[in-house]
């Protein structure tokens, strides 16, 4: 009995602790800071800073926090932008043409970001130089596309190999795949081809849908995206009716019937009577005059 | 009908009445009242051009409370004019006689108000040119544009009412001894007015069409600016209640005006044997059965909201009872309407002096009663802004929207005093005629 007394006891210190230490643990504050790259169409190519805060299990993005984004080194030369977070704890840059030739110059890079006033970087990020193409093919009701990757390496544009991308149709939120699995990985002549199976889709007016390929947070490259138009989709007439209708909220060329009907017989009776006794007015004064 | 004239009826009556009841010179008292309103009436309009050159900054109106004293005074307005139409239409198709003097204190009333009711909503506009896109541009299915068409309607409509029953009476006008430029106003309006039986039949048939249709005009005018604030979800407006809510509370406030009106006339001009204590007596019963409706209204447009108590409406409900606008809402209920009651439930209550006591009452409690229904709701918005300025979260109106608001309450009452000066304030004509029919 006292033996059990003691273990009780024991075990409450224990959990105290075990608690006071969990507490402590919740409580420390760590910064978390991130650096993306993303080639979109081979063309537009940018980075995005996120600065978040960790506190204990919670997560907050830091607003209004200045950052200096550097190609390759820390010198002015070198500078991308310097950019400040917005109350997503989130910055973007383009990168600018004057760093055109030391883009060019190199295979691969690595991006710095600084805290403005800091020596050491806040955080890195090595991305190799790639590109990536769409294409499409339709043999006897089959449709087809094609990605190719290709990467950069001594001066040349060589496949690569072994990156995961997502291949489908672009839609409002996400890319829906195009053929049955959710994200397909290029072979070693740096392609993937993928059976386009989602018939039907609702496209424009012309039936045109957007198909996309993109290779996301990839270790390498960064983030690639691809897109291209293509007639694949049902033709869909956008429903403007609802601007058409006749409804209380409408134009005034879209007045309900029932409204108009109701408020011009009402008017327009009311009125009637009024020209009516103006009439009558005007009659008294004509017999008036007869009289004298 | 036979043709009226005074001189072919028994002469001294006649010619007593009408010396009695023709319009008198400005006394003293008089040039003091209306100087005093034609200043209060220029001070609104110095306030006025303030607030066009500077625009609607100058009052205190921002983004939360953009309805704010002017459409208080506005829906006070439209409340007191329709007392036209309960004294001169209702009473004349329920053949009510002892209410023909009046008649035309109502239809004047009703007249002024509505003329000012029109313009505060042009000076609340802002930008007063702008009034002309409401008729390019103009929604029918817009609650805004209904009112725009009933209170022109019912201007007609009341002017109509107030100008076909004084033809009999221009006619004396312009036979007595009034001065040159009354009298060619008084012929330019009424020297074809014989008096003959044709021309008294016609005009009989037309007010009687006049009040036929002045009372459906009139709840529309009503019961549409009701619409206006009940048309919208808000606390304090979403309510199925406020067209007969409205127009009792108008019928009552309509009421007290005539009340107060008849007060002065009698005083002033010696009416004492035309507006009698009969007529006090009988206006106090209708006073007081208005007062018993439009507190019923009341309870049921606050006591049900208050039972259930839903989220939103809690803050605006609160705000009236115990809580900003307190002190306002038991004022306008308690002095507009109970102490009312209690007065004019007694018969010496409804002797002339506590009538007219009464009707003041009525009447001030009645403007604080519309203000509490416009702004109160306004400052509690379903979706308030992030970081609202303070001053946003109040409101207590600037000199100018004061000093407006007072000179349209001004100018409604010069409209009625140099009205008074014109016009026989009792209809002469009817009074002589309804003298004879008692003979």
């Amino acid at each position: 009995m006292k033996k059990n007394k003691y273990i009780l006891l024991l075990s409450l210190f224990v959990l105290a602790y075990v608690q006071q230490a969990a507490a402590q643990e919740k409580e420390v504050v760590k910064e978390m800071v991130r650096l993306k790259y993303y080639n979109d169409s081979n063309r537009v190519q940018y980075l995005l800073i996120e600065s978040l805060l960790r506190k204990g299990n919670n997560v907050a993005p830091q607003q209004n926090k200045a950052y200096e984004l550097y190609l390759d080194s820390k010198d002015n030369s070198s500078l991308i932008a310097k950019v400040v977070t917005d109350e997503a704890g989130r910055a973007k840059s383009f990168l600018p043409p004057s760093l055109k030739d030391a883009w060019d110059a190199g295979a691969q890079h690595t991006f710095i970001a600084v805290e403005p006033g800091e020596e050491d970087a806040k955080t890195e990020l090595e991305v190799a130089k790639a590109k990536i193409s769409i294409d499409t093919t339709s043999d006897e009701g089959t449709r087809s596309i094609t990605v190719e990757v290709q990467k950069y390496e001594s001066g040349k544009w060589l496949p690569a190999p072994e990156v995961e991308l997502k291949v489908g149709i672009q839609r409002l939120g996400a890319v829906l795949s195009a053929g049955e699995e959710e994200t397909y990985t290029t072979d070693s002549s740096g392609t993937v081809t993928v059976e386009f199976k989602k018939d039907s889709l609702p496209g424009d007016e012309k039936g045109n849908i957007v198909l996309a390929a993109k290779a996301e947070d990839n270790d390498q490259f960064g983030n690639l995206l691809i897109t291209k138009t293509v007639p694949w989709g049902e033709k869909v007439k956008p429903d403007d009716s609802f601007f058409h209708q006749r409804a209380l909220w409408a134009t005034k060329f879209h007045t309900p019937i029932w409204l108009l009907f109701m408020a011009y017989s009402i008017v327009i009776g009311v009125w009637a009577t009024i020209i009516y006794l103006i009439f009558q007015i005007i009659k008294i004064k004509k017999t008036g005059q007869s009289v004298s | 009908m036979t043709t009226i004239n005074i001189a072919d009826t028994t002469p001294v009556p006649a010619e007593q009445i009408a010396k009695d009841l023709l319009p008198q010179k400005f006394g003293r008292r008089g040039m003091i009242w209306t100087s005093v309103l034609i200043l209060l009436f220029l001070t609104g309009i110095i306030a006025y051009f303030r607030q066009l050159r500077q625009g609607l900054v100058v009052t205190s109106m921002r983004d939360y409370v953009s309805w704010g004293i002017y459409i208080s005074n506005f829906v006070f307005f439209v409340a007191i004019s329709l007392v036209g139409s309960l004294i001169t239409a209702v009473f004349r198709l329920a053949n009510v006689k002892w209410a023909t003097p009046l008649t035309r204190i109502a239809e004047i009333i009703a007249v002024s108000a509505i003329v000012f009711a029109a313009l505060i909503i042009i000076v609340d506009m802002g930008r007063p040119e702008r009034m002309l896109n409401l008729f390019i541009y103009g929604r029918i299915q817009s609650p805004i544009m209904w009112d725009v068409i009933v209170i022109s309607t019912y201007f007609v409509i009341s002017l109509l009412l107030l100008y076909l029953p004084l033809l009999p009476d221009l006619r004396i006008l312009i036979n007595s001894k009034a001065p040159q430029w009354l009298k060619r106003l008084y012929r330019f309006q009424g020297s074809f007015w014989k008096g003959t039986a044709e021309q008294f039949k016609i005009s009989e048939r037309s007010i009687t069409i006049l009040c036929i249709a002045i009372i459906p005009v009139a709840f529309s005018i009503h019961t549409v600016t009701s619409w206006l604030f009940a048309t919208t979800y808000r606390p304090g407006w979403d309510s199925t209640n406020f067209g007969a809510y409205f127009i009792s509370g108008a019928f009552l406030v309509g009421s007290g005006a005539v009340v107060v009106a008849m007060y002065v006339f009698r005083k002033y001009y010696h009416l004492e044997k035309y507006i009698t204590e009969m007529h006090f007596e009988k206006m106090g019963r209708v006073v007081v059965l208005l007062c018993l409706l439009y507190l019923y209204f009341n309870i049921n447009e606050y006591m049900v909201p208050a039972f259930k108590m839903k989220k939103p409406e809690e803050a605006h409900l609160g705000g009236l009872f115990t809580g900003e606008f307190a002190p306002m809402f038991w004022f306008a209920i308690v002095v507009g309407m109970i102490i009312p009651i209690i007065i004019l439930l007694f018969k010496k209550g409804r002797k002339p002096l506590p009538m007219f006591i009464t009707g003041i009452m009525i009447v001030v409690g009645a403007w604080f009663k519309r203000y509490l229904i416009v702004t109160p709701t306004l400052l509690h918005p379903f979706l308030p802004m992030s970081d609202v300025p303070a001053a946003y979260r109040h409101y207590f109106p600037s000199w100018e929207e004061w000093a407006i608001t007072i000179g349209s309450l001004a100018g409604a009452l010069l409209v009625m005093t140099f009205f008074v000066r014109i016009y026989p304030i009792i209809p002469i004509q009817e009074t002589i005629s309804e003298s004879h029919e008692e003979e």
